[in-house]
């Protein structure tokens, strides 16, 4: 690589950015933040020389951006390939794979996103309409605008943390850094370039979307585990309390007794059915984690 | 020799050795260091041509932190961007107390046969 080498931050940024083309978005977002923290440092360490003379030195310390993008893009396949979960054995026929679903720790974690995604959706929606709402109302007045940079920043914040719970479920990259606010400009283009970046709008229709997401997960979640699971333990607890193993005392009054509880053939199929239901909404739960993880990520870090 | 093959040698063995490095010196840190002064540190040890890049101790900490040997915080600062901060973690210990084993065992191994003038 033979190019000038970068005599400012901005610069270095650049170079560093067109050196990563290619990679994984969230590890550029990173590794620009990375260096961010470094150059900026090393200049308040050194007041009596210019933003140039200590660029001038950092290809020595620091590394030129090639060699920095180079180490970046080797340690994370580094650590992609150990962190990887071994993928469970595919022998054994499709029985045995369909119940395999159960050593998967995704799948779990898929679930419990499932129950969390309602709150999380609540929280997502209210924050951008009633952000979005006051940035418009407060717009012709002076405090409009700082309450908007405001919201979008928050904005920011929140999407960081939603990828950093998204991340921790599906095990899809996302951002470890907020997003790189780009070369410093002036207030009004700073504004401007917010309104302008594909990714401010997309993030506000992701936390709007998260609400009507969060409900169909959620009642997904509920349902599929309230009949599984009855289907599956109704008819044990059923047959535990007519040989007498089981003594329902007073107190619990079970006014639910079905036909079929009653039924020496339908028990089995209701135990039966009650486990393929269950085993269903793990895979289902695995399928929306990872379907989820691919919309966040377009949302959140793809759009600009 | 040329220069680059010297370069190539140096990287190669690098590989491993950037994360014991970066986890002795966070353990022998008394709290948390962010990477800037981690750097520094190193480079004040190296005295002269550091073995490494200082920009490549960045990515090695993010891989230990996913790892889980080290945990980290981001707090913000005056002088530019949040910095991040890390501290070893117990696991973290414990793959240390490992690694430095290793080490020694390897760097006598390595020795025996590289030490002129030294007869075993």
């Amino acid at each position: 690589m033979n190019r000038a080498a970068p005599r400012s931050i901005d610069a270095y940024l650049k170079q560093l950015r067109e050196e990563l083309t290619g990679a994984d978005p969230a590890l550029v977002q990173d590794a620009l933040y990375d260096a961010e923290e470094y150059l900026r440092a090393e200049i308040a360490a050194h007041p009596g020389k210019s933003e140039a003379d200590v660029l001038e030195l950092i290809a020595s310390t620091y590394g030129a951006p090639d060699e920095v993008a180079a180490a970046y893009r080797e340690t994370e396949a580094k650590v992609a390939a150990a962190l990887r979960t071994p993928k469970p054995k595919a022998g054994g026929g499709a029985l045995r794979r369909f119940f395999a679903v159960y050593s998967d720790p995704r799948a779990y974690a898929s679930l419990f996103f499932m129950f969390l995604a309602l709150a999380v959706g609540i929280f997502h929606f209210v924050f951008a309409v009633v952000g979005v709402s006051m940035s418009l109302g407060l717009a012709v007045l002076i405090i409009g605008i700082p309450f908007f940079l405001a919201f979008i920043g928050l904005t920011r914040v929140i999407a960081l943390a939603d990828g950093r719970l998204v991340e921790a479920i599906s095990g899809e990259r996302m951002p470890r850094r907020p997003l790189h606010p780009g070369p410093k400009q002036s207030f009004w283009a700073r504004i401007g370039e917010m309104l302008r970046d594909a990714r401010t709008w997309t993030t506000i229709a992701y936390f709007v979307l998260s609400l009507p997401l969060g409900i169909a997960y959620f009642t997904i979640a509920v349902t599929g585990l309230a009949l599984g699971l009855s289907l599956t333990f109704a008819p044990l607890f059923e047959i535990a309390r007519r040989f007498g193993w089981l003594h329902v005392s007073g107190g619990i009054a079970v006014d639910y007794s079905p036909a079929w509880l009653g039924s020496a053939f339908l028990l089995p199929i209701a135990i039966v059915l009650g486990v393929v239901i269950v085993t269903t909404l793990m895979h289902c739960a695995r399928f929306i984690g990872r379907a989820h993880a691919r919309f966040a990520k377009h949302m959140l870090v793809m759009g600009s | 020799m040329d220069d680059s093959s010297a370069r190539k040698f140096q990287k190669d063995l690098n590989g491993g050795l950037v994360a014991l490095v970066l986890l002795s010196v966070l353990d022998q840190a008394k709290g948390e260091l962010y990477g800037y002064e981690i750097a520094k540190q190193l480079q004040r040890a190296a005295q002269g041509e550091p073995l490494f890049k200082e920009g490549t101790i960045y990515p090695v900490l993010r891989s230990l932190s996913a790892g889980g040997l080290l945990s980290s915080r981001v707090e913000p600062s005056f002088s530019g961007p949040p910095r991040k901060y890390y501290r070893i973690t117990a696991p973290g210990r414990a793959v240390l107390g490992e690694w430095r084993a290793i080490w020694a065992q390897t760097r006598n191994f390595v020795d025996r046969f590289t030490s002129e003038g030294k007869s075993t």
